[in-house]
């Protein structure tokens, strides 16, 4: 495709923001400096799970540089000892969750590799690392759990008292009577067992925070990546117990989030208590390795699904048990979003008159787990797309038509599912016609035939499915507008891009509401100067929230604007029109430009918008080719139709997907986050060992949209930021199984490397 | 600590510094070239690529003191007079970044690949482009970008 360019300061861009990025003018987290600033390090633990019997910092102390040395104790004696949890609804029977203590220096145990002991603040990072290696501390070595299923077992060893049997919550959807009786009638139950391997988020972007004290105010002051400010204060304050006027959050650019950096980590409340002690800022800046041990993993589900069929190969009922680990302790957005997410979108995209679903998550002695990417949304996907591919095959129905015959027809939405949420609207038959169309689905026979003339495997995979888009942890999105007296046009907004390009597009919804050059408009995000309520970029909310935001507090720009004009034009406001940034009367020759309203006062408003779930969805057909003596597979073709609306920039639409699916084909293929399932300690600890996209992995995607309007927003917009990494797991899986089924291999878990599918290849054959 | 003097973006620097302090921290601590970023402890990431006397390095895998006496160039001294450089111009045409955090590196990368291989084919440059990672993009538009790079600096 070739992309739309705008003109930024005399230069051809895609994105406003791009001019900085691309000459190192960019500011990262890590770029913050301070006067006076001293540095952290923290010193983790190389034990999964341990009682700490002692910790002796004495010598570290004496490091020369060294300022302070901070241990668990500290953390106690301040009360920072219980996080945030986002979920607020009962679980099965009632249940509330059981939120473990996670104080945010380990005292008395360690319950997973890279849990900090320690922190030394010194006058150096360098002195800090010094030092910390001079730290003792003696443990006393406890059982290790690694695996959910056996932490969940009777006899398990425990990791929280106040959690018996490792299982903060438990939570189910659906009738599982009514299913039962579904399921009783089924002509034909597919089942599978099925892991969404544990990854790591892995925003290129290392972890860092400077934080600062302010004793006059009795502020902090944190220079972090955030995805919005607010939901970064709110985590802090509740970690803390302090009220949330005392944070002040600076954050610029952010290399990457993922969900990943929507946490306050504990790090951060530690360097509170050092900056505030010692009376000046505290850096720190993590390494990629204390990165792959204590920044959140993602997914981490293990979901045995089964799927009854009646005779014409409709469906009848869904039944899932699944397990969420959720690690050793709770982040914020880790249960909730695991939990609630597949069990709205627990239907899929398939008319299924009995759903059950019932989870239960896990604590084990790993590294948290909180929203990645989707936040569960894949997950179930992955579940029902491999389900529905799966009972295609058993029963001889071709995958695409089988999906057909079960479509919830346009005509039914809003489309009330057996789980209590309400789709919107989608056009599935259109969407699958079109993605068929474009990878050519029926010539597919002769491309396999070419392949296997050559010595290949040839497979063909599709997942069509829907995701409710977040609907925010605050119930409402505001957005100002500030113009100028020369017309300069500044917004303000909570929600802040991680790479989406919100300067760019945001710009856009309120150039052209407003009908002034692009040029004219600044986006400023998460600025503490001008502080609002409102929603993080997250569960691809942004276009939806702050994006409608951005479109009201224009048009209530122009309505306050006539008001003002009006008085100037000595003319009633219905005499009044606005068009192009400027206002006009038939009663008077003269004309009042929005910039003029600003001349003696500044000229600003504030809107706000509430705005639910949208549901995206899209059909993604991916073809692989595998070399059955190597075991390596290509993607051949990858082929997206997505419903995400009306689209604001097509190029950053594209580039989400783009991102989206190659994440979702890393996991795929080779990401994995594994612990030794004896030891406990990370196995995948640093680039070297696990495994990452690369250029050449996804070559091309042919795209192409399909949109139904929505009214959730007023600019017709639905959520798309994780739609690639949904729709792509089972699209590549499914493919991949498609090429190796009539070898007999009916069903392999991610990631699927080159290895495992050699050795699925070579059992297949001798069992030939 | 070590004495030495190196020439970045044209501009010598002289400096005392730790026997163990990395090209990277040097850039970015001592001389506040924050365009040179770190994304990794174990030099597969290729966010802190640099030219070190007109090669592109992974300056996490130098000590300064090795840069002793070196023509150093970063991100920061790729556009001249105001105009981007041509690669620079192609990141931002083909949407070949997103967050921005690999771009300097990527570019200075893509900036080596091009003096020894102006025209590279794409097998050739998806092997170029093996040592920098990208989490956004998913490389589909950097492959772009690296086209349209060798397209603008072969006048074209």
């Amino acid at each position: 495709m070739e992309h739309h360019l705008l003109e930024v300061g005399g230069v051809r861009v895609s994105r406003r923001e791009d001019l900085r990025l691309i000459t190192g003018a960019g500011k990262y987290a890590a770029d913050w400096e301070l006067p006076g600033q001293l540095y952290a390090h923290f010193l983790r633990t190389d034990r999964a799970h341990a009682r700490i019997v002692s910790i002796n910092v004495e010598h570290a102390l004496e490091h020369p540089g060294v300022v302070r040395v901070y241990t668990g104790a500290d953390a106690v004696r301040a009360g920072y000892v219980k996080p945030m949890t986002m979920l607020t609804f009962k679980g099965k029977s009632g249940m509330q969750v059981r939120v473990p203590e996670r104080p945010v220096l380990a005292h008395g145990h360690v319950r997973c590799v890279g849990e900090p002991v320690a922190m030394v603040v010194a006058e150096s990072a360098l002195i800090a690392q010094d030092a910390a290696e001079l730290i003792e501390v003696e443990y006393e070595e406890l059982p290790v759990v690694i695996h959910p299923e056996d932490a969940l077992a009777p006899g398990a060893p425990q990791l929280h008292e106040n959690v018996p049997g490792n299982l903060p919550f438990e939570f189910e959807a659906g009738d599982a009577a009514a299913t039962g009786a579904a399921f009783a009638k089924a002509a034909h139950v597919t089942r599978l067992k099925l892991e969404v391997t544990r990854v790591a988020p892995n925003p290129m972007e290392p972890r860092a925070c400077l934080m600062a004290y302010d004793a006059r105010e009795d502020r902090y002051t944190a220079h972090v990546h955030v995805q919005g400010v607010n939901m970064m204060r709110k985590q802090l304050a509740a970690y803390t117990g302090l009220p949330e006027e005392k944070f002040r959050i600076m954050a610029r650019d952010v290399g990457g989030a993922f969900g990943q950096r929507s946490l306050a980590y504990p790090e951060y409340c530690v360097q509170m208590l050092a900056a505030k002690d010692i009376g000046r800022p505290v850096k720190w800046v993590a390494s990629r390795s204390e990165g792959f041990a204590t920044d959140s993993h993602g997914r981490a589900n293990f979901v045995s699904g089964e799927l009854a069929l009646d005779r014409d190969g409709r469906f009848l009922g869904m039944r899932l048990d699944w397990i969420a680990e959720m690690g050793a302790y709770l982040t914020p957005t880790g249960p909730v979003s695991h939990l609630r997410n597949p069990s709205t979108c627990l239907t899929g995209v398939y008319r299924i008159p009995a759903l059950y679903g019932c989870w239960r998550t896990a604590l084990t002695n790993t590294n948290p787990i909180a929203a990645y990417r989707g936040a569960g949304r894949p997950d179930i996907a992955y579940v029902i797309e491999r389900l529905v591919s799966q009972a295609a095959a058993e029963t001889g129905v071709d995958a695409a038509e089988l999906r057909r015959r079960n479509f919830i027809p346009p005509e039914a939405f809003p489309y009330k599912t057996p789980t209590g949420s309400t789709y919107e609207i989608a056009d599935l038959p259109g969407v699958l016609e079109k993605a068929l169309k474009l990878a050519d689905w029926n010539g597919f026979r002769e491309r396999r035939r070419r392949s296997e003339r050559a010595g290949k495997l040839r497979g063909i995979g599709i997942s069509t499915v829907i995701e409710n888009t977040g609907a925010g942890l605050f119930p409402k999105d505001e957005v100002q507008i500030e113009v100028a007296a020369n017309g300069a046009v500044t917004v303000y907004s909570v929600s802040h891009s991680q790479g989406q390009g919100h300067e760019t597009s945001f710009a856009m919804i309120v150039a052209e509401t407003l009908g002034v050059p692009f040029e004219r408009v600044q986006l400023r995000q998460g600025d503490e100067e001008h502080p609002l309520f409102g929603n993080h970029t997250g569960g691809s909310r942004s276009t939806v929230g702050a994006g409608s935001a951005c479109h009201l507090a224009a048009k209530k720009l122009i309505d306050e604007g006539r008001a003002l004009a009006a008085l100037e034009l000595g003319v009633e406001p219905s005499q009044v029109e606005y068009a192009n940034g400027r206002y006009r009367t038939d009663h008077a020759e003269r004309t009042v430009a929005l910039g003029d309203l600003a001349k003696a006062k500044t000229f600003s408003v504030t809107a706000e918008g509430s705005f639910s779930s949208t549901f995206p969805n899209g059909c993604h057909i991916a073809e692989v080719e595998i070399d059955p003596a190597t075991g390596v597979t290509e993607i051949a073709s990858y082929v997206t139709v997505d419903d995400c609306g009306r689209v604001i920039n097509h190029t950053i639409v594209e580039g989400q997907m783009h991102g989206g699916v190659a994440q979702g084909a890393g996991q795929v293929f080779g990401e994995h986050v594994v612990y030794d399932r004896n030891s406990g300690q990370l196995m995948t600890g640093s680039f070297a060992d696990y495994y990452m996209p690369r250029a050449g992995l996804l070559r091309e995607i042919t795209m192409e949209e399909h949109p139904t309007p929505s009214k959730v927003s007023p600019l017709g917009v639905k959520g798309m930021g994780e739609s690639g990494c949904t729709a792509s797991l089972a699209a590549l899986t499914n493919g991949v199984l498609d090429a190796l089924r009539p070898l007999g291999v009916q069903h392999l878990d991610m990631p699927l490397t080159p290895a495992k599918v050699w050795h699925a290849i070579q059992a297949a054959q001798r069992k030939n | 600590m070590a004495k030495v003097e190196i020439t970045v973006n044209g501009v010598k620097h002289a400096r005392e510094v730790e026997d163990r302090a990395l090209l990277a921290n040097f850039l970015r601590d001592e001389l506040g070239l924050t365009g040179t970023h770190i994304g990794c402890d174990t030099s597969q990431c290729g966010c802190c690529t640099v030219h070190v006397n007109g090669q592109a390095v992974k300056s996490c895998s130098m000590l300064a003191v090795q840069a002793n006496g070196a023509e150093v160039v970063t991100i920061e001294g790729m556009a001249k007079n105001g105009a981007l450089h041509p690669i620079q111009q192609a990141f931002t045409e083909c949407h070949g970044l997103q967050c921005g955090f690999c771009t300097p590196g990527m570019i200075m990368a893509v900036a080596g690949l091009l003096k020894d291989n102006p025209n590279p084919t794409d097998e050739e440059i998806y092997h170029g482009l093996e040592g920098n990672l990208c989490r956004c993009t998913g490389y589909i538009n950097i492959v772009k970008a690296v086209k349209r790079s060798a397209e603008l600096l072969g006048g074209k």
